[in-house]
């Protein structure tokens, strides 16, 4: 269930179990506007997973062009990753993070696609970097 | 009297079960029969023939009371299929009144093996309503303890669980001393403290606080949240009784005990939609027919169980106005009207099901003006429980958005009535926020947002705006104004409740002005920022400007208004790009917002010059500073053309002469005012046409001197009356002819 998206550009998208990427198509790889990591908060192993993949990324993409996705709130009964250990995450690696139920996902994609206009350099006079930190904390400049 | 009561049980059953077998029949067959119909074919339906079904759940049930000696399951095939009858019957229709008496006394009385016990507790399913009755044997079956231990607690959740079924409480009230002997049960108390919790009135709480070791006893026993709960009611009704101090707040006191019924029930209760009037008779007691259905809103609607029925009859020969003793407590349910609640408002007991007081006016009036906090300790205690519950982004598995909503209408309803926000709803929304998609019921969520009381500033910063901000980036343009319209309410609810606060000249809200100052100041800096961020990502999208300036319509009369010493002016990133808009309805509410900030501020200097008040506040002379730096700025660009010489905000439109020139335009020193600005020039052309027909050229130029009098009066006559008393009140002009040395006021 645990997936790793690479988006690039608006219409292409990459999905990974884990990092690092295999390193025999690098050549043939795309610019990466943003890496989004999925966590899914029913699994420890999800985040375990993705722990083990941060230290595989670049230090610029913590720049503004990681965020993450915790996925799974609709069942917050059955959740065996608190929501705070995620959030921790998002400061330590300085990147936002979002909950969403796969479920419905809808609003949540459209969400991540506004984002990703932003870390792509479509909204003139945003950068991806001003924009994560306003994501991060939102009220003391 | 327990001893007495369960030596009756084995005739009571029997009598009942005979009495009630054409209802049986009736109800069996689901139908829209009336109860009235269903007694005149009393005789007929003896000789009807009954399908296969019907007749073996009778059968079954007479088997399981008759059957004497405790049989084996595995054995037993006529056990299996009775078991397996009434197991069907529960699930798809419920089972009728009659059958609980019957079914709890044989689980209770341990005649069979704990697994068959189990099965048919499971399968207690209400069609309409439980008999008090059946309660009553089957808690004297409880004290005899003749079935194991693990029967009687899943017998306790399922109490806990189908309690608002229950037709009267009085004798389970009566019943209260048993219920709380079982708190020394280890494996009991929880459940136990969640149902007395349930059951606790004020006369309970009293008699049973008197015994002060049980209170001490409920100390030693380690201060589980189920005995906390417990506590704290009884704190409320007698506090001078309990003397520790509580923790504070709580999540969730008891566990959830639910188990498999309350699915089963809400699915008998669709598919019985409408079809059982027994079922509404219940809920609808003699408050208006509704039809609503499902577990909250049923409970929304007073039943006539609620409270003592005893009083019901005898009120029907009394008048309906007439007062009750002091003793007697007048059925809520047949308030009807104001004069009827001040007539008594002294013996007026709220419904067990506090849910229906939101929906109720009346009662509404009641509890803001009774003070007592138990009360609400009993609506947030239920609230809070549906809220989590039933929130749907939470609970994915829950599909009846629909009604979600309606429920979370109501308690928008109720927060209007009340004219201010319920703490748990707050609570509920701080929790869930953060996990929102800002899409599953928005309108209504955002409609509570804007009751959330006043409170801490770090609070609302981490649990309000923190969270909001982030669905306000990445959210669509039109989520992001019903946000800022959202806020614009919240701002207005604080401040009414600030100037009732001021009037009444009670302190009793620990806010003290200062407090409120730094709360208010905080929200309007937060809409600043996230507004200057929106216009950038959206483009300074005219629709959105709108809703920013809507806010700011509030806040420039704070002052006068709602008399709070506190005027924020909007970042210069809301300021310019609502001066430089492409549209006139922008530009002239940004012009009626100036005005009236003037207007506030003038009024500000006016009562610190005079000294007439003690001023513990003060406007910073940076909020004037500020102010005359737009005003400039407003000048220049709509009157004086000098905008781009005369700006002198840091981040304005100020340019050097030589950048100017590179743009080539043509006597710069006249080109941009009310005639030329974006927003004007339809205006401005149009006017051009019917002053100057004969000029094809549209030479601006000729709007001057007298022309630009009537320019400016078709201007007023065209609505824009923001600009009319903007121009009015900031730009002084010396004499009609010479208009263009006008100059911006100084204050």
């Amino acid at each position: 269930n645990f997936c790793e998206f690479c988006l690039s550009n608006l219409s292409l998208s990459h999905l990974a179990t884990s990092l690092p990427l295999p390193s025999e198509r690098d050549h043939l790889r795309p610019r990466i506007d943003l890496i989004v990591f999925m966590i899914d908060i029913k699994s420890k192993y999800s985040l375990k997973n993705v722990e083990t993949s941060l230290a595989y990324v670049d230090a610029s993409f913590f720049l503004g062009k990681v965020c993450f996705l915790a996925t799974g709130v609709g069942r917050l009964n059955s959740c065996s990753v608190e929501t705070n250990v995620i959030c921790k995450l998002g400061e330590t690696y300085n990147s936002p993070v979002l909950f969403c139920e796969l479920e419905v996902r809808l609003a949540t994609a459209q969400r991540l696609l506004r984002i990703l206009q932003i870390c792509a350099g479509h909204i003139p006079g945003v950068s991806a970097l001003s924009f994560v930190s306003l994501m991060r904390n939102s009220y003391d400049y | 009297m327990q001893r007495r009561r369960s030596s009756k049980t084995p005739k009571q059953p029997l009598h009942v079960f005979h009495k009630s077998q054409t209802d049986l029949s009736a109800w069996r067959k689901g139908g829209r029969i009336n109860p009235e119909k269903s007694l005149q074919n009393n005789l007929s339906s003896n000789d009807q023939k009954y399908d296969s079904q019907e007749s073996s759940l009778e059968q079954a049930l007479s088997y399981l009371e008759k059957v004497q000696n405790p049989v084996a399951l595995k054995k037993n095939t006529v056990l299996q299929k009775h078991l397996a009858t009434v197991e069907s019957t529960a699930l798809q229709q419920g089972l009728p009144p009659e059958a609980f008496e019957i079914l709890l006394s044989v689980v209770l009385s341990g005649k069979f093996v704990d697994t068959v016990n189990t099965r048919l507790l499971k399968s207690l399913i209400p069609t309409s309503v439980i008999p008090e009755n059946s309660l009553v044997t089957a808690v004297s079956w409880l004290c005899a303890s003749k079935c194991s231990s693990s029967i009687q607690l899943l017998f306790l959740r399922w109490l806990i669980t189908v309690f608002d079924f229950i037709d009267h409480k009085e004798q389970l009230h009566a019943l209260y001393g048993f219920f709380f002997s079982f708190l020394q049960d280890e494996k009991m108390c929880p459940y136990i403290c969640h149902l007395l919790y349930l059951l606790t009135r004020k006369e309970s709480g009293e008699s049973h606080l008197c015994e002060l070791e049980t209170i001490l006893f409920l100390i030693l026993f380690g201060m589980q949240s189920y005995l906390q709960a417990l506590l704290s009611l009884y704190k409320l009704f007698c506090p001078e009784q309990v003397t520790i101090t509580l923790p504070g707040k709580m999540k969730t006191y008891f566990k959830n005990s639910e188990g498999p019924w309350k699915a089963a029930i809400a699915a008998v209760r669709q598919r019985n939609q409408g079809t059982s009037p027994l079922s509404q008779a219940v809920f609808l007691g003699t408050s208006q027919p509704q039809s609503r259905k499902r577990k909250w809103n049923a409970q929304l609607v007073i039943p006539a169980s609620s409270t003592n029925t005893n009083n019901l009859e005898e009120d029907r020969e009394k008048s309906s106005v007439e007062s009750y003793s002091a003793n007697e407590s007048f059925p809520v349910e047949q308030l009807r009207t104001f004069p009827q609640l001040l007539q008594n408002i002294h013996c007026l007991e709220f419904p067990s099901q506090m849910g229906s007081v939101l929906t109720n006016p009346l009662l509404l009036h009641y509890m803001n003006c009774v003070k007592d906090e138990s009360i609400y300790l009993r609506l947030y205690y239920w609230m809070g429980q549906m809220l989590q519950e039933e929130c749907t982004w939470c609970v994915v598995d829950n599909p009846n958005e629909e009604e979600f909503k309606s429920f979370l209408n109501t308690v928008y309803k109720a927060e209007c009535f009340l004219q201010e926000g319920l703490a748990d709803c707050e609570e509920f929304l701080y929790r869930t926020l953060p996990l929102w998609d800002g899409v599953c019921c928005r309108s209504e969520v955002l409609r509570l947002v804007s009751w959330i009381p006043l409170s801490s500033v770090s609070d609302i910063k981490s649990y309000l705006y923190d969270p909001l901000a982030q669905l306000f980036y990445t959210s669509s343009i039109y989520f992001k104004c019903s946000v800022l319209e959202t806020l614009k309410q919240l701002l207005q609810n604080w401040l009414n409740c600030n100037v009732i606060q001021m009037d009444s000249e009670f302190s009793s809200l620990n806010t003290t002005l200062s407090g409120l100052v730094n709360v208010v100041a905080e929200l309007v800096h937060f809409v600043g920022r996230i507004s200057t961020i929106a216009l950038r990502l959206e483009n300074n999208s005219t629709f959105l400007l709108y809703f920013i300036l809507d806010f700011y319509e509030t806040v420039c009369d704070m002052y006068l208004k709602y008399n709070l010493p506190l005027l924020i002016l909007p970042p210069a990133g809301v300021f310019y790009p609502a001066l430089l808009c492409m549209d006139s309805v922008n530009l002239n509410q940004l012009c009626y917002i100036m005005y009236r900030y003037r207007t506030n501020l003038v009024a500000a200097k006016e009562n610190e010059l005079s000294k007439k008040k003690i001023l513990q506040f003060k406007f910073s002379n940076q909020t004037y500073q500020e102010y005359n730096q737009y005003i400039t700025a407003m000048v220049g660009c709509l009157w004086t053309s000098s905008v781009f010489q005369k700006d002198i905000h840091p981040q304005g439109l100020r340019m050097d002469d030589e950048l100017l020139s590179k743009t080539a335009v043509k006597e710069l020193k006249t080109s941009f005012n009310i005639v030329y600005h974006p927003a004007m020039m339809g205006y401005s052309v149009h006017f051009l046409q019917q002053a100057c027909p004969d000029d094809t050229t549209f030479n601006f130029r000729l709007i001057k001197g007298k022309k630009w009098d009537w320019y400016l009066e078709y201007l007023y006559a065209q609505g824009l009356e923001g600009l009319k008393v903007f121009i009015e009140s900031s730009i002084s002009r010396v004499s009609q002819a010479a208009r263009s040395k006008a100059e911006n006021m100084q204050m």
